[in-house]
């Protein structure tokens, strides 16, 4: 059994990588973080998550809420960009859009109490060894979780980070994948921790050459052919047309990445994918142009960089065997 | 008046021990709580330090915490100014005994605020670190926080470290640049005054007069602790860390001004710069009140004071 802490920020594939993470009778899912990020304030991050797994019949799964901000940031200008992007896209889809990170309506129960940093400190020390961390938003609450509790390196598992690029193009600057960039001294902190760390960057997600891992109308059909009494495969089915619409039309890809689905995926079917040997990753700080860039130290240079050797990068993903995962796990739910 | 609630957030430190004394001696403060951070020395030996010194003045009910091991965002660089252990030359304080709270700085912090009858006075003396967490961890705590009197920054001065910077905001910079711009009401007891509050001889001499134990262990502080100013600068040790305490005391031992800074996190020789807007060139709300002058004779006379009493 593989238990996992989810840290989300509450996009749309942060909401399919909750629900794939609940068909999958292989996760034991110890509890959902929220962060600050991709679908805006920690609130609304909070309130999407909580409806999220009340959808799947699961308001027995802890939900902390976590960091409102950044460690740094970036400009107020440039963390207002997506909201930007989605003004571009309202000329484009009109109505269609509304249904695209929408509001989140009144959850039927609270977060817990205590803050996300104590949920993930207290889970991981009551189980050493055992619990992975699958971190698909800024790395703001694990970091933060690192400085409180220096001890979690040793005592998790595995941090899985959805962050950063490598061959493919970047998604919020050419060099830079949006979770790295809205938080980059964090995602330092957890690379340099001397935690395991597995890296799902956007070469196995975003990217055609994984094409047979996002999702496609033709999927949604399946999903609605093959399991038409669930109630989990209706709403995925009438929220993520847009999606799929979006990121086929601005973005160039086949369908909807399947980003923070396919981070948990990492923890139980490490076999899909093309990992690196641990190698050590740091990240770019100090200029806008290259802000948030993530840099694996491979082949043989003449400066030498000290960090610690503990990120595998994932090179490559058998995108049908996933995507055949994903839609069981999702058809499985009521 | 009923005596402020201080929480004093220090790495001591000579100057933080003596800034340790004078809130527990003064009648005007409360110390509701210690918290310690890495800076001066590593956070083992500023706790350690902490501790020795509560038990010494017989603050043994002065609950501490242990805060952060390094800084949120940079390697950690220690002090030099008060040797390896951080208070070198203090053969009179006991062994520490007096226990470390089971809880990290930060939710210490959180506790001792929820647990306050009003807003506590922060007055961070270290590397900003624990409270830029906290601040990042509690942001709805904020508002049971009356102020914070910190000592950390350079303005008109420039510093004569190895950088135009002031040693605590340079340690960490992101956490300072998360408590300025926090919208708590943030006084900065930099450098340009600090650096005015010096002990040369006539200090020394009304020292030597008190004649008490504490009297003795001040001034064996202050003898190490001069020793990089005086070789170094020039000058006698600066009571950095005791002047931002005294500041809560006495407001009006300083001149404030206010001004929009802003903290700068990536010069090459730069980063931890606190870089002051007084004309509002930036268009930016101030967000701390700068010290910018200071009474030094009032101030050495209230330290007198407090550890004559």
């Amino acid at each position: 059994m593989n238990r996992i802490i989810l840290d989300v920020d509450s996009a749309g594939d942060d909401i399919l990588a909750i629900l794939f993470a609940l068909g999958r009778p292989d996760i034991a899912l110890e509890g959902v973080t929220s962060v600050t990020g991709a679908a805006g304030g920690i609130e609304q991050v909070t309130d999407v998550v909580l409806n999220t797994l009340s959808l799947a019949g699961r308001d027995d799964v802890p939900v902390a809420k976590g960091a409102w901000r950044p460690i740094v940031g970036n400009s107020k200008q440039d963390m207002e960009a997506p909201v930007h992007f989605e003004k571009r896209l309202k000329d484009r889809f009109g109505e269609r859009l509304k249904g695209f990170n929408p509001p989140a309506p009144k959850p039927a129960r609270p977060a817990m109490e205590g803050h996300a940093v104590d949920f993930i400190v207290e889970t991981v020390r009551a189980a050493p060894g055992e619990i992975s961390l699958v971190a698909t938003g800024p790395q703001t609450n694990i970091a933060m979780a690192l400085r409180c509790a220096p001890d979690l390196a040793e005592k998790v598992r595995q941090i899985v980070v959805l962050g950063g690029c490598f061959r493919t193009p970047g998604n919020i600057t050419p060099v830079s994948e949006y979770n790295i960039w809205a938080d980059p001294e964090a995602a330092r902190i957890v690379l340099r921790s001397g935690a395991p760390v597995v890296l799902v960057p956007l070469d196995v997600c975003e990217d055609n050459r994984v094409a047979a891992s996002m999702l496609t109308r033709d999927d949604l059909n399946d999903l609605a052919t093959l399991y038409p009494d669930s109630a989990v495969v209706r709403y995925v089915c009438e929220t993520f047309p847009i999606y799929i619409d979006i990121w086929r039309e601005f973005f160039g890809l086949v369908g909807f990445p399947l980003d923070d689905a396919i981070a948990v995926a990492s923890v139980t079917h490490p076999g899909f994918f093309d990992m690196s040997e641990p190698l050590f990753v740091d990240v770019a700080l100090h200029e806008r142009l290259v802000r948030g860039q993530t840099v694996a130290f491979r082949g043989h240079q003449i400066l030498s960089f000290d960090g610690p050797r503990t990120t595998r990068i994932c090179r490559n993903l058998d995108g049908g065997a996933f995507l055949t995962l994903f839609k069981g796990a999702i058809g499985g739910l009521a | 008046m009923s005596p402020t609630p201080v929480l004093m957030d220090c790495d001591p430190g000579h100057d933080d021990a003596i800034a340790l004394v004078m809130a527990h001696r003064s009648p005007d403060i409360d110390l509701v709580g210690v918290t310690t951070v890495c800076g001066n020395a590593t956070l083992e030996r500023t706790t350690t330090n902490a501790r020795r010194i509560l038990e010494f003045i017989g603050a043994t009910e002065t609950p501490i915490a242990a805060g952060c091991v390094e800084p949120l965002a940079r390697p950690l660089v220690l002090g030099t100014a008060d040797g390896p252990s951080g208070l070198d030359g203090t053969p009179d304080l006991p062994e520490a005994s007096m226990p470390v709270h089971a809880l990290h700085a930060v939710d210490f912090i959180a506790q001792v605020l929820q647990a306050a009858d009003g807003p506590v006075t922060l007055v961070p003396t270290g590397p900003l670190t624990n409270i830029g967490l906290f601040l990042l961890k509690y942001p709805h705590l904020k508002d049971r926080i009356e102020r914070i009197v910190l000592m950390g920054g350079a303005f008109y001065r420039r510093s004569e470290y190895i950088t135009p910077t002031e040693f605590n905001i340079f340690c960490d910079p992101e956490a300072a640049n998360i408590v300025v711009n926090s919208g708590i009401d943030v006084t900065m007891v930099g450098l340009d005054v600090t650096m005015h509050v010096l002990v040369e001889e006539p200090q020394f001499a009304e020292l030597r007069k008190i004649g008490t134990p504490l009297g003795k262990v001040v001034l064996d502080w202050l003898a190490f602790y001069e020793k990089l100013h005086r070789g170094i600068m020039g000058v006698g040790g600066a009571l950095h860390d005791p002047l931002a305490l005294a500041v809560v005391i006495d407001p009006s031992l300083i001149e404030t001004r206010p001004a929009h800074i802003a903290i700068d996190l990536t010069g090459t020789h730069t980063f931890g710069a606190t870089v002051a807007d007084f004309w509002n060139e930036r268009g930016e709300d101030a967000n701390v009140k700068v010290a910018t002058g200071v009474d030094a004779d009032r101030f050495f006379d209230l330290l007198y004071e407090l550890l004559r009493g």
